[in-house]
């Protein structure tokens, strides 16, 4: 498999508006190789989308550099740049069949009938289109017109697959037998593939790596399970997963980590602290000085008088596999949510209860100069 | 998969200057043939007929005119009150239509409005003498009103003439606009207020009406617009009533005073100018958000009296607007028809006469729509494709340059032309070429706007996802692009043509006797009162612009109606 690289340095898109210059996309820079599959994730209107069109040569750019295998790849038109795109509207041909939307690519480059015949059958046949290879767009279901958009990109062996929230159109059920076909294909392929979505989920799921973007610049880049359990900023806590806030001031510290107080003086041993991104400061609440997060997974309920937090019950959701409880804290930013395993026995909507975090998992952010 | 020799080398790398090349291009013809003769004429305008164009030579006497000459004096206050009354009375009789043809359940509705848009595809002059033949001195109507009733019937050569047959002419731009509007006006809307306890009649008064106001201002002004720059229905049936565009005629073909006449024709831009800024303040202030996204259509009256009323009304006003087409229809059939009511032998003479000895107009005609028409493709499609497509600076400029000859009256064109290349740089008065060219300014707004529609109807993403592909700028226009707006092009192209081929009031100030057309043939005919020839000439012309525009809607897959809205 040859190999590749793609390295953004320092990408910079601003847009002329009414109200003076945006800037969509702030010196982002990561690197991708070979096979990976990549993802950008973010709220909408965080840059991703530009950032991925800088890539295809469809937005200019304002400043900083895309190179692909060492070459820049902004001084290509985008027709130049042998890229591959999925769009979330799949942008099929309308007046072309099926084959001849797929075959689209290798005309351009000139290939004779013969190969271009081989070529787009074998990956209709990958894709499972054989049987709708004469049919137009307009026939095809969603799904399907996702897939001919997929083969119309893979057809001719492009340098990298650009996926534009290909499957936000779809269905819930066909999104998620969708996106484990896409990964299915890339692997097999060992194309390089970048992937815009607002969905954590589908992220999380498909991705060797995802880069966590908001207004604009690139917040983390991980693996998924690492961006979860750790992640550097109370925005990639919250957009990733759910998390719960408590509001916390720095009571000692020590080098095995610190003891921290909680608004209504609930005190909490917590491991080492990590220090809060600078534009986050602000985010903490007035006469505090940290921040701990905790997943739901990780705090426990215990019936009131327990050492704990003092809260109260306000609605236990059945969820299956878990039961979710939603609890009024005062020393928690917002209503927090304890997923247990089990229900716990003793406590009903309505009760006052006590919440246990179990500190190792549980994540302590200080403000600057901590 | 096995990697071709190289896929990334078989993309081509080159400059991509194409789009750029025929980009100037498209501003230099827009420029050359649209903006200069029109600054051209506004500069001419402050010169003394027969003096050079010199800031030392700039004069109002032109202007002057309308406060010292009685002539102009009085054709100002005839347009002002044939473009106001032929407006009001189209608007009031296309009105109540209108609203029977979107609410009250009909049978045949869009039979009846297909056939309402025959009076303006058919340039009204062809039509504009039949009423001569029905209300004239010695016409079928004034007979049987005479003999009848004694009721003696005011001259129709006049301010009388000119009104009735331009409303009749221009009432169905009221009609189409409105009726679309109201159509597609949300029926929950009103419902509401149903809902609420207001009766059918209160709702009508203050949702409806106030809801399609906008839609009625405009088909208005449409109207205003046409009424103001006609030339062909008050050359007929004006006689000594002058309105502006006759006097332009009249200042040029009098005494060639190209200054004077271009100083009528900016008075006369003025106007419509005017009018114009009416309709946008109108817009403004009733700016609603129509949200119309429902699959349900409004309530559709059923009852007895209204579906009587609905039928009658509007069958009614369609015959009177079809009546001039049909009576030249008739006359064509006539062998003689000289000092009696009706004709006294009928045959298929007019027709064998024309055929054969009125030849030259009818290819001169079609030669000259095909080049103009072939001009629009080029370079409406381009233009179109810029507009909707790029962002630049100046993107209004050039939106407004190509919708200008919309509301410059044909004879201001015509005076343009005239005083551009009369002299000069480029010299093409009495060629061919100055009407094709004055053509293509004309019609190059049909053209932009189909396919500005068909453009917009086609996702950017296509076009990405084809460069994305590899292909070059000209690749996707042709493998994508052009394929998927080529209904638009095609049918933009056929409208373009058919109202070319019966043009009137640009030709009658560019046309020479080599290139005498259909237009100016009928023209003739009529001038020197031989109707019948006229008559055959007319209907020919009549329905070929006809199947011509059928066709066109039928490429589009729109209803004739539709394509007039």
């Amino acid at each position: 498999m040859p190999s590749h690289t793609l390295q953004l340095r320092d990408l910079t898109k601003t847009f002329e508006a009414e109200q003076g210059a945006v800037t969509a996309v702030d010196s982002v820079s990561f690197d991708i190789v070979d096979d990976e599959f990549f993802t950008m994730l973010g709220p909408s209107g965080c840059g991703k989308t530009t950032t991925l069109r800088m890539i295809a040569g469809l937005e200019s750019v304002t400043s900083g550099t895309i190179a692909f295998d060492g070459q820049d790849f902004t001084k290509f038109s985008t027709f130049q740049r042998n890229i591959g795109m999925v769009f979330q509207s799949y942008a099929l041909f309308p007046h072309m069949t099926v084959f001849e939307n797929t075959a689209y690519g290798l005309r351009i480059r000139q290939m004779g009938d013969d190969e271009i015949k081989v070529r787009v059958s074998r990956i209709l046949e990958l894709l499972g289109l054989s049987a709708l290879a004469h049919r137009n767009p307009p026939e095809l279901s969603g799904g399907q017109q996702q897939r001919v958009s997929i083969a119309r990109a893979l057809v001719y062996d492009p340098g990298m697959l650009l996926l534009d929230e290909p499957l936000a159109n779809l269905d819930a059920k066909l999104r998620v037998q969708m996106r484990e076909e896409i990964r299915r294909i890339q692997k097999e392929l060992g194309i390089m593939s970048i992937y815009v979505t607002h969905d954590q989920e589908e992220a999380m799921s498909v991705s060797d790596r995802v880069a966590v973007f908001n207004h604009g610049k690139l917040i983390q880049v991980g693996a998924p399970h690492e961006v979860y359990a750790s992640p550097n900023s109370l925005f990639v806590a919250d957009f990733i997963g759910r998390a719960n806030f408590f509001p916390a001031r720095t009571a000692l510290r020590n080098g095995q980590g610190a003891r921290v107080a909680l608004g209504r003086g609930s005190e909490l041993e917590m491991p080492l602290s990590r220090p809060l991104p600078a534009d986050e400061g602000a985010l903490l609440d007035a006469g505090f000085d940290a921040m701990i997060v905790v997943r739901p997974e990780h705090l426990g309920l215990a019936p009131a008088g327990t050492p704990g937090i003092p809260c109260s019950v306000r609605r236990i959701l059945f969820l299956g596999n878990y039961t979710r409880y939603m609890v009024a804290c005062a020393d928690a930013r917002r209503e927090v949510f304890v997923d247990m395993a089990r229900r716990v026995p003793g406590i009903a909507e309505g009760d006052q209860a006590s919440l246990i975090v179990h500190h190792q998992d549980a994540i302590l952010f200080s403000g600057a100069g901590r | 998969m096995t990697a071709p020799a190289s896929p990334a080398e078989a993309l081509r790398r080159k400059v991509d200057w194409l789009p750029y090349a025929v980009g100037a291009l498209t501003v230099f013809v827009l420029f050359a043939f649209l903006l200069f003769p029109i600054a051209k004429t506004i500069l001419s305008s402050f010169v003394k007929n027969g003096q050079e164009l010199e800031i030392a030579n700039a004069t109002l006497t032109n202007f002057a005119k309308f406060f010292t000459s009685a002539s102009y004096q009085r054709a100002f206050v005839h347009s002002l009150v044939v473009g106001g009354v032929s407006t009001l009375v189209a608007t009031l009789l296309a009105l109540p239509a209108a609203f029977a043809l979107s609410r009250v359940a009909m049978p045949f509705r869009n039979l009846l409005m297909s056939l309402s848009v025959i009076p303006l595809v058919s340039p009204p002059f062809i039509g504009a003498y039949s009423w001569v033949t029905l209300l004239g001195k010695s016409g079928i109507v004034t007979h049987y009103l005479n003999t009848w009733f004694g009721i003696e019937m005011p001259s129709i050569y006049g301010g009388f003439g000119v009104i009735v047959a331009l409303s009749l002419s221009f009432f169905p731009y009221v009609l189409l606009i409105v009726q679309g509007a109201l159509a597609a006006a949300d029926p929950f809307i009103e419902e509401c207020a149903f809902v609420m306890g207001a009766s059918r009649w209160r709702v009508l008064r203050t949702i409806t009406f106030p809801l399609v106001l906008p839609s009625i201002a405009a088909g208005a002004i449409i109207v205003f617009i046409k009424a103001l720059g006609n030339f062909g229905v008050p050359s007929i049936l004006g006689g000594e009533y002058y309105v502006l565009p006759t006097l332009i005629y009249f200042q040029v073909h009098g005494y060639f005073n190209l200054n004077g006449a271009s100083a009528i024709a900016l008075v006369n831009v003025l106007l419509t100018l005017l009018a114009i800024l009416v309709l946008v303040r109108v817009n403004k202030r009733r700016a609603y958000v129509t949200v119309t996204g429902g699959t349900r259509r409004s309530a559709q009256l059923t009852g007895l009296g209204a579906r009587i009323f609905a039928n009658t009304y509007c069958w009614g006003l369609l015959a009177l607007g079809l009546l001039p087409h049909m009576i030249v229809i008739y006359s064509s059939f006539a062998e003689q028809w000289a000092g009696t009511v009706f004709p006294t032998a009928y045959g298929l003479a007019n027709y064998v006469n024309v055929l054969a000895n009125v030849r030259a107009p009818f290819t001169n005609s079609i030669i000259l729509a095909c080049a103009a028409t072939a001009m629009c493709i080029v370079f409406g499609t381009l233009a179109a494709y810029t507009s909707v497509r790029k962002r630049f600076f100046g993107k209004w400029a050039l939106d407004l340059t190509i919708m200008l000859p919309f509301i410059l009256p044909g004879i201001v064109t015509g005076v343009a032309y005239l005083t551009t290349f009369n002299s000069g740089l480029i010299v093409l008065s009495g060629s061919g070429a100055i009407l094709v060219l004055a053509y293509f300014v004309r019609r190059l707004a049909y053209v932009f706007r189909t396919v500005s529609a068909a453009v917009g109807q086609v996702d950017t993403k296509l076009e990405e996802a084809s460069s994305i592909c590899g292909a070059t700028w000209w690749w996707t226009m042709r493998k994508i692009t052009f394929p998927l707006v080529s209904p638009g092009i095609i049918s933009g192209a056929i409208l373009v043509f058919a109202t070319l081929i019966s043009e009137m009031s640009v030709t009658i100030l560019l046309y020479s006797a080599k290139w005498k057309t259909i237009s100016v043939a009928i023209y003739e005919y009529i001038i020197s009162d031989d109707l019948m020839n006229a008559s055959a000439i007319g209907s020919i012309t009549i329905l070929a612009t006809l199947l011509l525009v059928f066709l066109s809607s039928r490429i589009i897959g729109k209803t004739m109606a539709e394509m007039f809205r």
